[in-house]
């Protein structure tokens, strides 16, 4: 592959690039990188690191940006501030056929007009490799994404979903790219394909070593694949972290319900402790950040108290709801007291004796797995 | 109201243009086709039935002017399409005001006659008092010559004319170019030139076959251009087959040439028309 040396890319730097290697270079770095389309920023100055090898997935609801950003890193959409350096070496201005990156599509656009085995072999065709030694390659690939020899001369409008994904995976994986896109590729599939395919997409992630640069709105998908997870809004990288790190240790609202049920409560810290108003609780000898904020609490950490168990505090109410979640069930709980106060959920195993709707129990819960959030 | 068979609906439905082509299409062709086997300078139909008529066109030089249609059909299409691809590819990308005005001012000028529009071309090309001489001439006090009576000028004046008929179905078929294979083709490495040839005219196809048909059966057809911009320079197919019913009254001769036409046209249309899948093109 050609290496384009950009204006203003000296030689000189080259060299100091290649030393600061050993020192982990991102593979990807933006800094401050946004697009505006008129007076709205779709990206909104993001900066982010992603590691050389790394699965990386950027999550965030419909219209949080997260498409244009992945356009951006592939060369297919340019930043209108900001900087995109692709292990060191600034990309802004690099088109999309000449980075060494490759893209699975959401629409996966395989090339309807072509056979299986041609679509895989298209970048090898871009680049010159005569025709027999790049459907050899294509043959190779078929069998990394599972997909039978004879597939190769299939006309790719005869597959199914399923293969289609495949042939999709296959052709970005066939230019050897440094690291590969994904732009929603499982949206649109059935759920146990899906499954299915995750597994495969995080098979070929560890047998590649590859960078993988992935983006869903499926908080699920994020969880399962991902070394680290970036949680997009409105723009802006609201938090980066691994997957059960975002799990545990929201650093916002947004965050912690982005990442499924929680409780929310406002905090107040007093003299003698931190005080929840809203349920009339108090953790004693307990401190926040800040005089007053948000606590939130997953479900799962409100656990049952047997009779006569304690614990830091303690809610009693009644079982309004109950969602069973296979071997447990999350409940809704309200709580004893003032109606206007929150429904509090908690999680309780989901045995035939367990408490069902309409049943008074305790739940018990700690400080330490509460977090402080901002709004 | 009685309701129709759904069965008859569609025959009678079609019964109009049916009877119109067979009255205006087949029955002529027939004719023409039976008068081409009758001997030479006959009028009736009854005579006895011979190839001399297509032995002559042969022999008496009509594969000149026929040579010549050829190459204006196939010159006349090249340039259209070349000169229609960057235009349409503009339009089929913006669906903006923009567009919807570039597309009424081509659309505009098939709404003249074309002779009206030919005599135009003939007044701005004419040498000194023309337009073009004129106002050079004027403005700048420069002379310039004239392409008018030329080769040249009937090929002008035949892109001219059917330009608007590659440039429609053209942009029809580039809309159906997937923006996102484009952009695929490009994140895999495609150069312009190669997203151009891998992956628009393959898709565009379709468009450009129907554009480029139309173009080349209209300039193999036409005669105004010829006479009007070419003066005497040139004399194609159909100006022989004028003049053939007309001056020299040899219908059977006129109907052997028109057939030969007719011939060479299908064996241009039917293969292409068998490559195209009419269906995709209207339906997405």
């Amino acid at each position: 592959m050609s290496d384009r040396t950009g204006p203003g890319f000296a030689p000189a730097r080259d060299a100091t690039a290649q030393e600061q290697l050993s020192v982990e270079q991102p593979a990807l770095a933006l800094r401050g990188v946004t697009r505006a389309f008129g007076a709205s920023r779709a990206v909104d100055a993001v900066d982010l690191e992603i590691r050389e090898g790394e699965f990386f997935t950027i999550v965030g609801p419909s219209g949080s940006g997260k498409s244009t950003l992945l356009r951006m890193l592939a060369g297919l959409d340019r930043p209108t501030a900001g900087d995109i350096l692709l292990r060191g070496r600034r990309v802004n201005d690099v088109p999309a056929n000449a980075r060494p990156t490759a893209m699975v599509f959401q629409s996966l656009a395989l090339f309807d007009h072509m056979s299986v085995g041609d679509n895989i072999a298209f970048a090898l065709k871009m680049r010159g490799v005569a025709r027999t030694e790049r459907l050899e390659r294509a043959r190779g690939l078929l069998d990394v994404v599972h997909l039978p020899a004879s597939y190769l001369d299939k006309p790719v409008t005869q597959c199914s979903g399923g293969e289609r994904q495949r042939v999709a995976l296959a052709r970005a994986l066939a230019s050897d790219p440094d690291i590969l896109f994904f732009d929603e590729p499982l949206s649109a599939i059935d759920n146990r394909l899906r499954k299915l395919l995750q597994v495969e997409i995080k098979e070929l992630h560890r047998r590649t070593g590859k960078t993988f640069v992935y983006i869903t709105h499926a908080l699920e998908e994020a969880m399962v694949m991902s070394d680290r997870v970036a949680l997009m809004r409105a723009g802006k990288i609201v938090q980066v972290a691994p997957p059960l790190e975002i799990y545990d240790r929201p650093t916002s609202r947004f965050v912690a319900e982005f990442m499924g049920e929680v409780n929310v409560w406002c905090a107040v810290r007093e003299a003698g402790g931190v005080a929840l108003p809203e349920l009339g609780l108090a953790f004693p000898g307990e401190t926040l950040p800040q005089a007053e904020g948000l606590l939130v609490a997953r479900p799962e950490k409100l656990a049952m108290l047997g009779e006569g168990g304690g614990a830091q505090a303690i809610v009693a109410g009644t079982i309004v709801d109950e969602f069973v979640l296979g071997s447990r069930k999350q409940i809704h709980l309200r709580p004893d007291g003032d109606a206007s106060r929150p429904i509090v959920f908690g999680e309780i195993p989901a045995t035939p004796d367990a408490p069902a709707p309409g049943a008074r129990v305790r739940l018990g819960l700690a400080f330490a797995d509460c977090r402080f959030v901002t709004e | 109201m009685a309701s129709l068979d759904p069965r008859k609906a569609g025959p009678l439905a079609m019964a109009p243009v049916a009877a119109l082509l067979v009255v205006g299409f087949l029955v002529p062709l027939v004719l023409v086709a039976w008068l081409s086997l009758m001997p030479e300078r006959t009028f009736g139909l009854d005579a006895g039935l011979t190839l001399a008529n297509y032995a002559t066109a042969f022999e008496d030089g009509y594969i000149v002017p026929l040579g010549w249609s050829l190459f204006f059909a196939a010159a006349t299409t090249a340039i259209c399409l070349l000169v229609a691809w960057p235009m349409a590819k503009t339009l089929a990308r913006r669906g903006s005001a923009f567009a919807l005005v570039v597309t009424i001012l081509v659309a505009l000028p098939i709404f003249v006659s074309e002779s009206v529009r030919l005599f135009g071309t003939a007044l701005f090309l004419m040498p000194r008092g023309g337009i073009l001489a004129g106002s050079l001439n004027a403005l700048f006090g420069f002379q310039v010559g004239s392409i008018l009576y030329t080769k040249t000028a009937t090929l002008l004046g035949l892109v001219y004319v059917y330009l608007p008929f590659a440039l429609f179905p053209m942009i029809l078929g580039l809309s159906q170019v997937p923006r996102d294979q484009v952009e695929a083709a490009r994140d895999l490495g495609a150069s312009r030139w190669q997203v151009l040839r891998e992956v628009e005219l393959p898709n565009a196809m379709p468009g450009l076959l129907i554009g480029g048909l139309l173009v080349f059966v209209l300039a193999f057809g036409a005669n105004t251009e010829a006479n009007i911009l070419g003066g005497q320079s040139v004399a194609v197919i159909t100006k022989s087959i004028d003049q053939r019913f007309s001056y020299a009254q040899d219908w059977p001769l006129g109907s052997a040439l028109t057939i030969l036409v007719c011939a060479i046209t299908a064996a241009v249309v039917f293969p292409v028309l068998e490559r195209i899948d009419l269906d995709r093109l209207l339906r997405r």
